[in-house]
Parts: structure tokens; C-alpha cells; sequence
């Protein structure tokens, strides 16, 4: 699989493009581009200017909520028109319905017609690709088989559980053999078994040449898998690269952290002791910080030895840069988590 | 679990292959002819369609005191009430929740992007849809009209009844019925398979499309031209008299050229659903 070598972690701020630098590579026939792409719900921005390139193999996009992940995933499907900017998938226009022969996207609604079953709803759907009635039976089934949803193939999709549903809408997704999978939040609402095999379903497509695209508001959940990861704060791609350069250049970035504490002159002491803190701020009324911090992961552990060891009352730890903080606070939130 | 599926890609040649589009076109239909004869609303429109034949059996096979009984309908009373009842209640309503519902209740339920995900062109999508509408409403309406006009002219009495049918006008109006229902179908399931794409609330369409079709009398001739009931003019199988109030008060279009012209303003209004349907995106909430 060839894969970008570039690892960008870039400082996107509101007035700046999200640009990387991407060396010249495979050829747009086989990969995804966004162009300085804008998308604007009326006056709310859903992304901006962002310029991409994605290569096969497994891409994570990952952000909270509201970040632009979804948008990026419309984008990329034709389901949305770019405000700005131009998308290229396989070198098409999303908004060819020929390019569905080779993308298949699982999206956030969990959604169906009613009335099927979950062979009907697969084999329906391949008959509206065009394929003949019994080209179409044997794809559904083995579509079913590849989520190991035989047994329910005859029952009501109604009364399936959030993960089959999930499921079944996967094999929907991946039972033409698309080249390209763009992926929704695939893994939420997962038990741990059916979330271990749906992830074993993603790296077997990826195997065989696939792209795969899935989106996360959880790191962890795809940094086991991805391949490269895009990160999105406020429609803006402020890191993208693969998973371990976003990760260092992240933590290397300093940060502003604000700490509500008492015994501020003992912490601001034991940061810079530590190499914990590049400049301190002390607030006026001697129960706050205002500090930057090269290592935030560090940073974090170690606040958590003073509270412990040394008995200090943190009322509060806010991360105070405005560009990288959803991004940043979300990356500590799930590593100290983890 | 098994993971292998085999990459595959069709070669797209950049000319159409119209074998493909029947196949998805046979496809669309199925799968929304199902919906539709399976879903809520087709129930509704069984209801619209036989709830006139059932008041006209009432009408027909209750004992009538003698001060009430005004005896069987002549022709021009017996279109009143089907301009009434079908043309004017049951045909639009029907049309309304068929054809409205038709992307409407696909955006409501979050399950359009199926189609608009699959290799298909979206005027594929909105012509089949709108011709599983119309199987579904001309296969109820064309029974419907027929027992309709069966038996509200039943009281004339079998003899009188079998000479009308046979030798007389009555096929002729049966026929000019059940086309009169056929075209008001096809033109007011254009309108509201538009508005469905364009409005969400069903009841300002209805209201709207009502009123414009109800002003036909007030309208300039040049807009009475954009009223179904215009075009249903020339077909009407009764003198007109401007005091009718199902006259339109304009010289109706001569019936060779109101069939055509209904047909086509159906189409143009198909067109335009076919180009709403390219340009719109997919928010479920929030569709422009």
C-alpha cells in the first residue's frame, strides 16, 4: 500500500487555510482530493478552506462533534455541494452517479425502509445498482455472510439491534464491492465482539486496495487501525498525517493551559522544574496559572502527582489555545481515559 | 468471519446503456410500488377512492321516503357528483398523500440517500417513482370511477341501464369517466410529486393548489391554461353552461389538443422535479 509520507501538523486558524504540503504521488485516479474545499450552511461554517489528498488504505477523520466529519463525508459522496473548492473522488465529481459503482458510504442515520428484511434491503438495492436478479441474490448473501448476518436475514429489520443494524447497513455498503468505503461513525453502538470483527471486515478491505475513510470522534478507535488520520476541530483540518507523527507533532505544539489551583507558586516551581512550562502567568487573586506547556500528555500526568502527592486542590485545568484546544483537550481527554 | 471480496469495477464507456437504466429503473419501481401498496397512505387513498362508491350504494339501495326520493339522477346531476366527489375530493386528496409522500416521507425517514448512494441517475429515480404512484392510483381509480358510474346510473333500471350502456352514450361515459380520473391523476401527481420536493407541509400544497384550481373561473384565460381543471374541460361528457359551476368559463381547449397539452404540462412538471432533484442536497432537516 503507498502511503503519504508527509505529517503535517498544521496551525489552522480561522483566517488561514488548512494546507499541507503532498508529494506527488499516485495518480488522482486513485486518490481522494479536496481543493481548498469550503461548505457553508447559511452563515454556519460546516469546513473550511480545506485541502486534502487521501491515498488508499485506511484514513481515520477524527474531531469531536461538530468539527466537520460528517460534512468532509457528504462532501466526498455528493450528498453535499462545496460552498467553495472543488472534491474529486477517483478523479469523478461525487456528484456522478457512476462513481457509486466504486464507493460505497455507510452514513450516520440509522435508517431503512421499514417494510424489508435485511436480504431484501441488500438485494434491492444492488437491483437498483442494475444488477440482474440472480447476480444480485448471490452478492447479498455474501455480503451477509462477511458481517456474519445470515441467521437474520429474513428477519425484519425492525427488530434487529442497534449493532446488527449496523451491520446489515454495512453489508448494504460494501455488497457491490466499492473501491472506495467512506464510514460514519461505523463503530458506534458496537459490542466489543461485533466491533472487533467489523474492524477485521475494514482491514480485510483494506488488504485487498480498498480505501477506507471512517470518521470518529473517539482517537483510540481509530488510531488502531488507521493508516494516516485527518484531524478536525471547527471545520478546520488543524493535524493531518499518519497517526504517529500527528500525535508527536501534537504533542510537541505547546499549548496554553489555564489551572485553577491553590499553591500556585509551588506547581508554577514544580512545572518549571520539570521543563513542564515554557512561561507562567500568575492571576491576581494567587488562585490561577496561565502557563504554556510543551508536552501536554506529560503535563497532564504530572499535575495528576502534585494532586496526589503533594495535596494540591485543582479546581479546574482549561485549555486555553483557541485553535487547537476541542483537538487538544480531546486528545488528553481519551488518552487519560485510556 | 470471511473478509474477501473481490475488487471489481464496471467499465463506464461514457455512453448510456439503456439495458443498465431499465434494470434500475425496474428496480426503483418494484421496490417503491411496494412501499407504496404496503404503506399507511395507500390505505388512505382506498378510502378516498371507495368511500364515494360506498355513499353512492347507500344512495342507491336505501328506501327513499317519497318527499325525499327525487328519483334516478339525469347526466348532468350525476357528473356534479362525480366532479364533486372523485374529481374535486378523492382523485386530489389521493394524488396529494401519494405523490407528495413520495420524497417527502424518504427525506422524514432518512432513507433517500439510498438512492441518491447508488449508481443512478436521480431522474431515473424521480420517473419511477412517480409511475409506482401512478400504478398505484390509476389501478384503484379506473375500478373505483367504473363502480362509480355503474351504480349511480343503476337506478334507471336494467332495461333502461343495458340500452345506455349498450346502444346509448354510456360506455362512451364510462370511458370519458374513467379518463376524466386517469388525467386528473397524472396531471395533480406531477404537481405534488414537485411540491414534495420543494415544500414540506402537505396542507399548505393542498390549500394552495385547491384555491388555484377552484379560482379557474376568475383566471385569466392565459392562467386557466395552468389549472388541470381546464384541461379536464373539453373532456367533460355534459353540455357546459357558464352557470355550472363546474364551468371554467373559458373556451375549453379542443379535446385533441387538451389531452396532449395536460400530458405535456404533466411532463414539463416532471422535468422540473427531475432538476430539483439533481440540485438538492441531503441534510434531513435542512434540505435546499
Amino acid at each position: 500500500m503507498t502511503r503519504s509520507k508527509t505529517t503535517s501538523a498544521s496551525s489552522a486558524k480561522p483566517s488561514e487555510p488548512a494546507i499541507t504540503a503532498h508529494p506527488v504521488g499516485l495518480p488522482d485516479e486513485e486518490t481522494i482530493r479536496f481543493d481548498h474545499v469550503s461548505k457553508f450552511y447559511g452563515e454556519v461554517l460546516g469546513i473550511n478552506r480545506v485541502t486534502l489528498r487521501l491515498e488508499p488504505g485506511i484514513t481515520g477523520l477524527v474531531g469531536p462533534n461538530g468539527s466537520g466529519k460528517s460534512t468532509l463525508m457528504n462532501l466526498m459522496t455528493g450528498l453535499l455541494r462545496p460552498s467553495e473548492g472543488e472534491v474529486r473522488v477517483l478523479d469523478r465529481s461525487p456528484r456522478d452517479p457512476e462513481l457509486f459503482r466504486r464507493v460505497g458510504y455507510l452514513t450516520q442515520f440509522d435508517s431503512f425502509p421499514s417494510y424489508m428484511n435485511g436480504f431484501e434491503f441488500i438485494y434491492s438495492y444492488l437491483r437498483v445498482h442494475g444488477y440482474r436478479h440472480v447476480e444480485s441474490e448471490e452478492m447479498a448473501r455474501k455480503a451477509l455472510h462477511v458481517v456474519d448476518l445470515e441467521f437474520a436475514a429474513d428477519r425484519k429489520m425492525g427488530s434487529y439491534s442497534k449493532g446488527m443494524r449496523q451491520r446489515i447497513r454495512l453489508a448494504q455498503v460494501i455488497s457491490h464491492e466499492p473501491r472506495v468505503l467512506v464510514l460514519d461513525e461505523p463503530l458506534n453502538g458496537l459490542d466489543p465482539l461485533a466491533r472487533s470483527s467489523v474492524i477485521d471486515v475494514f482491514k480485510a478491505q483494506a488488504e485487498r486496495g480498498c480505501h477506507l475513510v471512517i470518521s470518529s470522534h473517539i482517537l483510540h478507535e481509530v488510531d488502531m487501525i488507521s493508516d494516516q488520520v485527518v484531524l478536525l476541530s471547527g471545520g478546520y483540518v488543524v493535524a493531518e498525517g499518519d497517526v504517529d507523527g500527528v500525535r508527536s507533532e501534537v504533542h510537541e505544539r505547546p499549548i496554553q493551559v489555564l489551572v485553577r489551583c491553590d499553591k500556585v507558586g509551588f506547581v508554577a516551581a514544580r512545572l518549571f522544574e520539570e521543563d513542564l512550562a515554557l512561561e507562567v502567568t500568575m492571576h491576581e487573586d494567587g488562585q490561577g496559572l496561565l502557563l504554556r506547556t510543551p508536552d501536554a500528555g506529560r503535563f497532564y500526568d504530572y499535575m495528576n502527582r502534585l494532586v496526589l502527592e503533594h495535596d494540591v486542590m485543582v479546581e479546574a485545568i482549561t485549555v486555553a489555545d483557541s485553535d487547537v484546544r476541542a483537538v487538544y483537550s480531546y486528545l488528553i481527554e481519551q488518552e487519560g481515559d485510556s | 468471519m470471511s473478509t474477501t471480496i473481490p475488487a471489481t469495477e464496471k467499465v463506464d464507456s461514457g455512453s448510456i446503456d439503456w439495458e443498465l437504466v431499465r434494470r434500475q429503473f425496474g428496480g426503483i419501481l418494484r421496490m417503491e410500488l411496494r412501499g407504496t401498496l404496503l404503506s399507511k397512505r395507500m390505505l388512505a387513498v382506498l378510502f378516498l377512492a371507495f368511500a364515494p362508491v360506498a355513499l353512492v350504494a347507500v344512495w342507491v339501495f336505501t328506501p327513499m321516503p317519497q318527499a325525499m326520493d327525487g328519483g334516478p339522477m339525469d347526466s348532468v346531476r350525476i357528473f356534479s357528483v362525480f366532479f364533486v366527489l372523485y374529481l374535486g375530493v378523492s382523485v386530489f386528496l389521493s394524488c396529494l398523500i401519494l405523490f407528495m409522500s413520495m420524497f417527502r416521507n424518504e427525506i422524514q425517514e432518512r432513507t433517500l440517500h439510498y438512492y441518491y448512494l447508488s449508481p443512478v441517475p436521480r431522474e431515473v429515480v424521480v420517473v419511477a417513482k412517480y409511475l409506482a404512484g401512478q400504478a398505484a392510483a390509476l389501478g384503484t381509480f379506473i375500478v373505483g370511477t367504473a363502480i362509480f358510474y355503474l351504480l349511480i346510473v343503476s337506478p334507471w333500471g336494467l332495461d333502461e341501464l343495458s340500452r345506455h350502456m349498450i346502444r346509448g352514450p354510456g360506455f362512451g361515459n364510462l370511458t370519458t369517466y374513467v379518463g376524466l380520473s386517469v388525467l386528473g391523476c397524472l396531471g395533480y401527481g406531477a404537481i405534488f410529486l414537485l411540491a414534495g420536493l420543494l415544500i414540506r407541509n402537505p396542507v399548505v400544497v393542498a390549500i394552495v393548489v385547491w384555491a388555484w384550481e377552484g379560482l379557474v373561473p376568475l383566471l385569466p384565460v392565459a392562467l386557466k391554461k395552468l389549472t388541470i381543471t381546464h384541461y379536464l374541460q373539453s373532456m367533460y361528457p355534459v353540455p357546459v353552461a357558464a352557470k355550472q359551476f363546474f364551468a371554467v368559463f373559458a373556451e375549453p381547449t379542443p379535446g385533441y389538443l387538451a389531452v396532449p397539452g395536460l400530458l405535456l404540462v404533466s411532463t414539463l412538471l416532471l422535468a422540473l422535479s427531475c432538476w430539483r432533484a439533481r440540485a438538492m442536497e441531503i441534510k434531513y432537516g435542512g434540505e435546499d
